[in-house]
């Protein structure tokens, strides 16, 4: 049960990835990414991350995926153009993501798996009280600090969006 | 050790392993070939997302939470970065329609 899950994930995210990459209008390119997003959703419930599941759902899909279709629908549907300027540059390209992928492989060959730590229980792990006890305890720190970096994206995003004084 | 015991499934750590690999090239080739800094930063989210299913898939494996905290923490950065980047594209847009990365040449040297 829980392969034919993966394998049907798997496929999901893998298609829609390379929609992302094939389509030519942006706004289908952000549809497909939604997709993926929803694949690797079911990936991470297979995980037993429960929390990380519904914020991929939530934040991911939800919030961020919103916000390239407003930029998108503001701005127009451009489609983009067959052409590049470098000569030979989507065979270099597809050579360049051969070889990365063929190297991340050979890592990937290499893997050395550790011992699973001892005295977890798996029924609650990956859940909210989970991921609170080491929010909130051992990287509280962290947790600090990320309210401080979106506060700065949050004051960054509204400085570059603001209205000029010569647009008035 | 790298199987791991999903509702009686036995699945291996590895296929997971490979499927982020596979999504993480595809997300890298995306950002080579597309020319729209839109579609760009969307292949960028697609990186940072296969990335994420690896720290979770060693987090499985490990049994061990930190690999959650930190896929969530790599969320953050992510929507971070897409509001700033997007706020970036937006505030060109205003001025001028970009097609094309290459028409953003104004700071080269």
């Amino acid at each position: 049960m829980a392969i034919a899950i993966f394998f049907i994930a798997a496929a999901m995210a893998v298609a829609g990835a390379v929609g992302v990459v094939s389509f030519r209008e942006p706004i289908r390119s952000v549809l497909s990414l939604v997709v993926v997003m929803l694949a690797l959703a079911i990936l991470f419930l297979l995980l037993s991350a429960q929390f990380v599941f519904v914020v991929q759902i939530i934040v991911y899909a939800g919030a961020v995926m919103v916000l390239f279709l407003f930029v998108i629908a503001l701005f127009g549907p451009s489609r983009e153009l067959a052409r590049t300027r470098l000569r030979f540059q989507s065979w270099l390209s597809g050579l360049f993501v051969l070889a990365l992928l063929g190297l991340i492989w050979a890592m990937l060959q290499g893997v050395q798996y550790r011992q699973p730590d001892k005295g977890v229980d798996l029924s609650v792990f990956g859940t909210v009280q989970a991921i609170a006890v080491g929010l909130f305890t051992t990287y509280l720190y962290p947790f600090e600090l990320t309210s401080i970096l979106l506060l700065v994206a949050a004051i960054g995003a509204i400085y570059l969006s603001r209205k000029r004084i010569d647009d008035l | 050790m790298n199987t791991l015991n999903i509702g009686g499934s036995q699945l291996d750590a590895s296929w997971f392993l490979i499927l982020g690999a596979i999504l993480f090239t595809i997300g890298a080739a995306g950002v080579l070939v597309r020319r729209n800094p839109l579609v760009i930063l969307i292949c960028i989210e697609l990186m940072l997302n296969a990335v994420n299913l690896t720290l979770i898939v060693f987090s499985r494996q490990l049994q061990n939470m930190e690999g959650q905290l930190f896929a969530l923490m790599s969320m953050t950065v992510a929507a971070a970065e897409a509001v700033v980047g997007l706020a970036i594209l937006v505030d060109i847009f205003h001025v001028r329609d970009v097609e094309d990365v290459d028409e953003l040449n104004e700071m080269k040297g």
